[in-house]
């Protein structure tokens, strides 16, 4: 079946039946549903959207990869470099934030931010507010989500050995991180 | 001289193209004109070809380049990106960015930022605002830089540059409402020519650019200078919001066949 493209402004034909949940790059105005997206219109489940794989700004509930730039007592810096899988281009990092309390669901009062993250960290996080005029809220309080990737002290890629502690294979040292469930585990 | 840049190589101050002997350049059809003869080459309600290729700059997330004879413009969208050392916002901002190239006119332009770079830029982005669902884009900025690399009239700038604009955005993935398009317009005498050349403005005693979404039937913007009685500036809307359909045309087809080769 030849691909059947709309263009911003363009009507989209709903067939007859319940209608659809109006998802990505759709919208509805005076009664018409319409394209707001140059794609193809699908319909996933009842929700009917356009999907483009562009570079997008985080929204709430996002999955964010970003690196930590800054660390301070109460929160780390987190500089946002992919969002929902779709890598942003270089130098338009958004920033986040993740506050000590956003760190993990337990014990939220005896987090300490240093345990938990360093500098230069790769963290795997949801958003959760869009926060500020300056950054977003960002939650790492999920089994899944933390630290992904980390270099210890010796300059080595540590793995993961338990939910708050990395290995170094170099020097066999353990360092305090909220590490995130490795996929597949 | 106050305007002086340093950090660029200053041609001659008085520089103007080469004039060519014959046959390159066709001369001024409009030598002997007198009000109330018809237009030179082109019947009045005509508008110049366009040419226009979207994708065209890899760099950006979205681009185009429009050529209408003597109008030529490339326009490149960045972002959604976060705004910077501004308030927080639950709604996006639109920037709009015009620059003209030194050679784009007769005379040389300095390539410093003036005010008719910024006339330009404020008629565009009120042309292609109420087309971008800036609702969507909590606290971040999208970016059209517009690049004018041959002007021949501010009308056609106007008017092309929010095509090329929309063309971009719609290239970029950015959601917008419909595709925006824009048509220029001037009163010769007692005649109505649509997309003036320069010259062809210089003879008007008014004109009008009107821009709007024809899928929707929404007019974006009017802009209108000179001397235009009320019942001629609603007859010039009319032929271009007529003209501003097919231009629709022209741009659904090219955004269109590129998005085929991706």
């Amino acid at each position: 079946m030849a691909v059947d493209r709309v263009l911003p402004g363009q009507p989209i034909l709903i067939p007859k039946g319940p209608a659809p949940l109006l998802g990505n790059g759709v919208y509805s105005r005076d009664g018409t549903v319409r394209a707001s997206l140059l794609g193809v219109p699908r319909n996933q489940g009842s929700t009917l959207t356009i999907t483009r794989i562009t570079p997008r700004a985080p929204v709430p509930n996002s999955i964010v990869l970003g690196s930590v730039t800054r660390l301070t007592p109460i929160q780390a810096m987190v500089a946002i470099t992919v969002v929902d899988g779709v890598p942003l281009p270089l130098g338009e990092e958004f920033t986040g934030v993740i506050r000590a309390q956003d760190v993990r669901s337990t014990e939220k009062d005896k987090v300490k931010i240093g345990d938990c993250f360093r500098g230069g960290d790769v963290v795997k996080g949801l958003v959760i507010s869009l926060g500020d005029a300056r950054s977003y809220y960002i939650t790492t309080a999920r089994n899944d989500l933390g630290v992904v990737f980390a270099t210890s002290e010796a300059g080595a890629t540590m793995e993961p050995v338990s939910w708050q502690e990395m290995r170094c294979p170099k020097t066999g040292r353990t360092e305090k991180r909220k590490c995130a469930k490795p996929e597949g585990v | 001289m106050s305007t002086f840049d340093r950090r660029r190589i200053n041609g001659p101050e008085e520089s103007y193209p080469p004039l060519f002997e014959d046959g390159h350049d066709v001369g001024d059809a409009y030598a002997n004109w007198k009000v109330g003869e018809p237009r030179q080459r082109r019947s009045a309600g005509d508008v110049r070809p366009i040419f226009m290729k979207p994708g065209l700059i890899n760099q950006a997330n979205g681009s185009a380049y429009v050529e209408t004879e003597k109008t030529k413009l490339v326009c490149a969208v960045y972002g959604p990106r976060q705004s910077r050392n501004t308030a927080y916002s639950e709604r996006g901002r639109l920037n709009v960015e015009v620059k003209f190239t030194p050679f784009s006119c007769t005379k040389r332009r300095a390539p410093i930022r003036d005010a008719e770079d910024r006339s330009v830029a404020v008629q565009i982005h009120q042309a292609i605002l109420p087309s971008v669902r800036l609702e969507l884009l909590p606290k971040s900025t999208v970016d059209v830089f517009i690049t004018i690399i041959e002007n021949d009239g501010l009308e056609s700038c106007y008017a092309s540059g929010a095509v090329a604009a929309s063309a971009a955005l719609a290239d970029a993935g950015i959601e917008m409402l419909g595709l925006v398009t824009s048509c220029s317009s001037s009163m010769v005498g007692k005649e109505i020519w649509l997309d003036p050349t320069e010259r062809e403005i210089s003879l008007a005693k008014g004109s009008l650019v009107l821009a709007c979404m024809p899928a929707l039937g929404i007019v974006t913007s009017v802009w209108q200078s000179g001397e235009v009685k009320p019942v001629e500036a609603i007859e010039c809307m009319e032929a271009c919001q007529e003209r501003c359909a097919d231009i629709h045309a022209i741009v659904s087809e090219a955004l269109l066949a590129n998005a085929k080769v991706i």
